[in-house]
């Protein structure tokens, strides 16, 4: 057995072991810029991958129009996968170590947590830049309080293939939720796939805004607040209903072949390759619309329908779904003892508009240079966005981050007609406590 | 795997010296302290911080307020844990098994039929080990896509005149793909490990059993398996020590879906603590996973003490 | 590049297994289900990264809109490449600088633990193996909290030790309790004796006790590795920098607006990963692989 021993392998071995060892100690000594101290060195900004927009905006920021506040402290971004931004917020705010700016929780209830133990800056005083339009938005989704940047102002509604309907005989743009079922089943007669949706994961959300506004055209504006407020309960005869309309939808395949093995950048991509007639999205994919390496039917076959009214409901078209997307929020206590922090705010508040739309055609809720040129189509939204009146929330706004989870994960199966308007009522409720 | 060989040699009831040369307590405390201590304070001490959570509702946030047994009456009632316990036994079973067998059938095929020509093909068998599970888990959702894209399986299953499965839209299929795909990605890690288990096995036996073409099945099932054995009880410790906490894959593959009908307790109580901010009933969740995986370890324990023990 | 070579098997058993000439005929025949099962086998793993590698050299239209089994339209197109490989160096560096002290941590402390609690005579020691078993238990997630705030108090967050750490102490456990096991087979008679001869126990240990658990440690090491390697919670939790990113979690890092997954960079990255861990596999596989094979604790 002493045989085996050889002296000159372990040695080697222990050689190894001492060199990692010693790499490891000096490759993992990185700068430790996270904590909002009183006078950080760093502006530092916590990015999610699934939005560059933000990121490349600041940067541009930081190199130009607030060239002056990043000598004086320099922009850092880091990036977390948007999956696990709620852990790490709640992680690094656990800890006090939120640095100055930070994409806002998935779950608006985490964010007006945070607000509650006084981590997060009412946004208020600094806001002075933003539209009224935004501060509505913010103010609806946080109970009062202007808790976020508007990085985003998003309308939602139906986006359609112009040139798709013409050609199956529908010269009108649906106003109603008859005409659109109508023009679904036309669509679905003729071999074209009626409504590109994605349900894989977290993405059934691209089913259950479906849900969410057939009840507010239904019941009226106020439909999901009271559900929030205890005054209805989802499984209620009358929610039921819109659930069991979408899942109608579902069952007669307008949404595709499966909606559940369908994601994001796939639902998008049918839309802009032509191969279905309409898809329900948010003004955000302006940029995708406008980008003709991906957009394969042209910015100017692309029409905008805000989404119908349903027969003898409550609600009206004009009110319109809107939110703001990825927003920013900020560490209270990084920005209330830091003058550079503050103003970084300023120069971000003040310019943050005009840049994001000029370079990535992102509107947002700050004001904007008058003189920016933009596409038709995102000339189109901007007059949209503009002349809103009411707007309302999406059908997971109110809930838990719980609730938020399953609906979203349960959005793809009734959009492929496995699950009963019922059946999936019951399971949001049952999550919703 | 040196447990077998070895065996033959111990010396069975021999008495201990209990004051012998190896009683030295301070080589015990220089061979045993760092150990210890690392676990101790990295392991033990945090799962202890967080089984206090338990008794408590909040989270990082919002601040812990006691809840007494809140959390555990809550436990009882929770109309998701069924399934997700569920899915976690049924994994782990599946899965440990399907590892093993599979892993211990390819290394019989390396033994018997290969032999020393077998270099390339354990190579390439061992290959998806060192694949990222993220890459594994994109590879997988491409090959069974249903739509858009027809991914090569259902290709396959369409040549053949079949018509194509949404694997990943009904519970049945989507654990079929998960398992198929753990099974895939760690079956050659298995087949090594069995394979430098069975080398161990004296050559005689080997040549008997591989020229009497016969029996040879005979002789592997009377023979090989009984002499693998603490290398096949061995296996099925890690394995079950991998399955039954799995996250990874199927975070990466299914997300939880459909619905949540592939949600083990470990990704429950992921989403419970952070996506949920519920860390007191995360907490609470573990522990029910901590006891499962209790049962299963003593009932391991006490299996490998007789096998490797007794030879 | 060879997994296993079986350098052991004793020249004159290679002359034996050759068979007689009469029976050749009818052993090939026989042995025709095994070459197709072989060949079978070859097409279920090697397929699966063949693809990957088509796919690395694909753009994100070819990957939305051709279908999934058709050939890149270009095999010089390496954008992919350039893309993926400024990020993916870094991550391969920290997947390496993690995963190797860990696993060099958790040999070393785990096989000393395994021969204190299994060689050494000493009371309370079937308690401390307990206790080390509790610990194959503990679910990783239950220990991510408590050990957050202490990284961070302790100023570590930032760096690549918490990942190290972690690491090291969720891999003891399991290589304890197995080298406690291993140990268990050989006859405390050997260690007895070199002690007497004046050896300390230490030094025992050392270079009687380590060099002759060498097959159970390469296991061990290959077991861990593949754990440690492929963990994503705990690397997902400590990191908050691209700087610390380990290869799971900067994957996850190829996405792109509204979690578009970049199809092209993360299999370029993934190809790239595999040729670098397979440069450093060649490089080891002499010393492990024959080590693992090679049943040195035979007789």
């Amino acid at each position: 057995m002493a045989s085996v021993f050889k002296p000159k392998n372990l040695l080697a071995a222990a050689g190894v072991v001492a060199l990692a060892l010693s790499t490891a100690a000096c490759g993992g000594g990185g700068d430790d810029s996270a904590s909002g101290g009183s006078s950080a060195k760093n502006f530092s900004f916590l990015a999610i991958n699934e939005n560059t927009t933000i990121a490349s905006t600041l940067t541009t920021l930081s190199q130009k129009e607030c060239a002056t506040q990043n000598t004086a402290q320099p922009l850092d971004i880091k990036k977390q996968a948007q999956a696990s931004l709620d852990q790490q917020l709640q992680l690094l705010a656990g800890q006090g170590a939120l640095p100055q700016l930070f994409t806002a929780a998935n779950a608006p209830s985490l964010t007006s947590q945070l607000a509650d133990n006084g981590t997060v800056l009412d946004a208020a005083a600094v806001s002075t830049g933003v539209q009224p339009a935004a501060s509505s938005v913010i103010k609806a989704l946080y109970d009062g309080k202007q808790l976020v940047l508007p990085t985003e102002l998003n309308i939602e509604g139906i986006w359609y293939n112009k040139k798709l309907l013409a050609d199956n005989g529908i010269t009108t743009p649906p106003a109603t939720w008859d005409d659109l079922v109508a023009a679904f089943a036309k669509l679905q007669a003729a071999g074209v796939q009626p409504i590109s949706a994605a349900g894989k994961g977290g993405d059934g959300w691209g089913v259950t805004r479906w849900v969410g506004n057939y009840i507010l055209r239904q019941q009226g504006p106020d439909a999901l607040k009271k559900v929030a407020d205890g005054q209805a309960k989802l499984t209620d005869p009358q929610y039921v209903a819109g659930a069991d309309a979408i899942a109608a939808l579902g069952k007669a395949g307008y949404f595709g072949k499966s909606p559940t093995s369908i994601d994001y950048a796939t639902a998008l991509n049918t839309f802009l390759t032509g191969k279905a007639a309409f898809i329900y999205m948010g003004s955000w994919a302006l940029s995708d619309f406008n980008d003709e390496s991906k957009n394969k039917i042209g910015a100017d076959n692309v029409g905008f329908l805000k989404f119908p009214t349903v027969a003898g409901g409550a609600g009206t078209a004009d009110q319109t779904p809107a939110n703001v997307g990825t927003a920013i929020a900020i560490s209270k206590k990084a920005y209330e003892n830091d003058t550079n922090t503050q103003a970084w705010v300023k120069c971000i508040v003040d310019n943050y508009g005009t840049v994001a739309l000029r370079d990535s055609s992102q509107i947002t809720g700050f004001k904007t240079d008058a003189a920016v040129e933009v596409p038709a189509l995102t000339k189109q939204i901007q007059d949209e966005i503009a002349g809103v009146q009411t707007s309302v929330l999406w059908f997971e706004a109110y809930f838990s981050a719980k609730a938020t989870t399953v609906s979203q994960g349960n959005g793809g199966l009734l959009g492929g007609g496995q699950l009963t308007g019922e059946k999936f009522m019951q399971t949001v409720t049952s999550n919703l406590s | 795997m040196p447990a077998a060989p070895a065996a033959g040699i111990r010396t069975k009831g021999r008495i201990q010296r209990m004051h012998s040369v190896l009683g030295d307590r301070k080589s015990v405390a220089i061979l045993l302290g760092p150990a210890l201590l690392v676990y101790s304070l990295v392991m033990l001490l945090p799962m202890l911080w967080s089984l206090g959570y338990t008794f408590f509702t909040g989270s990082v946030i919002s601040g812990f307020t006691w809840a007494g047994t809140a959390n555990f009456s809550k436990l009882l009632d929770d109309p998701a844990l069924p399934g997700a316990l569920w899915f976690t036994v049924k994994y782990a079973v599946v899965i440990t098994v399907g590892q093993v067998l599979v892993g211990y059938l390819l290394s019989l095929l390396y033994v018997f039929f290969l032999r020393r020509a077998g270099s390339i093909v354990r190579t390439l068998v061992f290959f998806p080990v060192i694949l990222p599970t993220v890459a594994v888990a994109l590879l997988f959702q491409k090959f069974f896509e249903f739509a858009p894209q027809t991914g090569p399986v259902n290709a396959a299953i369409e040549a053949f005149g079949g018509t194509g499965i949404d694997w990943f839209s009904t519970p049945g299929n989507a654990f079929f793909v998960v398992a198929l795909m753990d099974i895939w990605r760690s079956m050659g890690f298995y087949a090594v490990l069995l394979y430098a288990g069975l080398l161990d096995i004296p050559d005689e036996v080997m040549e008997a059993a591989s020229i009497d073409g016969a029996s040879t099945w005979r002789l592997i099932r009377s023979i090989i398996v009984p002499l693998s054995l603490p290398v096949l009880v061995s296996s099925l410790v890690f394995s079950i020590n991998g399955t039954l906490k799995a996250f990874d894959s199927i975070y990466a593959l299914t997300g939880g879906g459909p619905g949540s009908a592939t949600t083990p307790l470990t990704l429950y109580m992921y989403q419970t603590s952070f996506a949920y901010g519920d860390y007191g009933y995360g907490s609470t969740i573990a522990l029910t996973l901590t006891a499962l995986c209790l049962l299963v370890t003593v009932f391991i324990f006490r299996g490998t003490r007789r096998d490797t023990g007794l030879g | 590049m060879t997994l296993t070579t079986e350098p052991t098997t004793p020249a004159p058993a290679v002359t034996k297994r050759r068979p007689a000439r009469n029976r050749n005929v009818g052993r090939t025949l026989r042995r025709l289900p095994g070459h197709a099962l072989v060949g079978l086998l070859l097409l279920v793993v090697a397929y699966p990264l063949i693809w990957l590698f088509l796919g690395s050299f694909k753009t994100q239209d070819e990957f939305l809109n051709k279908p999934t089994t058709s050939l890149p339209e270009s095999f010089t197109n390496f954008a992919n490449y350039t893309q993926a490989w400024s990020s993916v160096a870094t991550y391969l560096q920290n997947s390496l600088l993690t995963v190797l002290p860990s696993l060099a941590l958790i040999i070393v402390l785990g096989t000393a633990a395994g021969f204190a609690l299994e060689v050494l005579v000493w009371k309370g020691r079937q308690t401390t193996l307990m206790l080390f078993l509790a610990g194959i238990m503990i679910p990783g997630q239950m220990i991510l909290l408590p050990l957050f705030t202490v990284y961070f108090q302790l100023h570590l967050t930032g760096t690549l030790w918490p990942l190290i750490i972690t690491y090291t102490a969720t891999g003891l456990p399991l290589t304890v309790f197995m080298m406690a096991t291993y140990f268990r087979a050989i006859p405390k008679t050997v260690f007895e004796a070199a002690t007497m001869d004046g050896a300390s126990v230490i030094r025992s240990f050392w270079s009687i006790g380590f060099p002759m658990m060498r097959n159970s440690v390469l296991t061990i090491a290959l077991v861990q590795f593949f754990f440690l390697w492929n963990d994503l919670l705990i690397a997902l939790t400590f990191t908050t920098d691209d700087a610390q990113r380990t290869v799971q979690v900067g994957l996850l890092n190829f996405t792109g607006q509204f979690g578009v997954v970049e199809y092209g960079p993360t299999f370029a990255a993934i190809c790239i990963n595999v040729l670098l861990i397979l440069a450093i596999y060649i490089f080891l596989n002499q010393r492990v692989m024959r080590g693992l094979a090679a049943g040195a604790v035979k007789g």
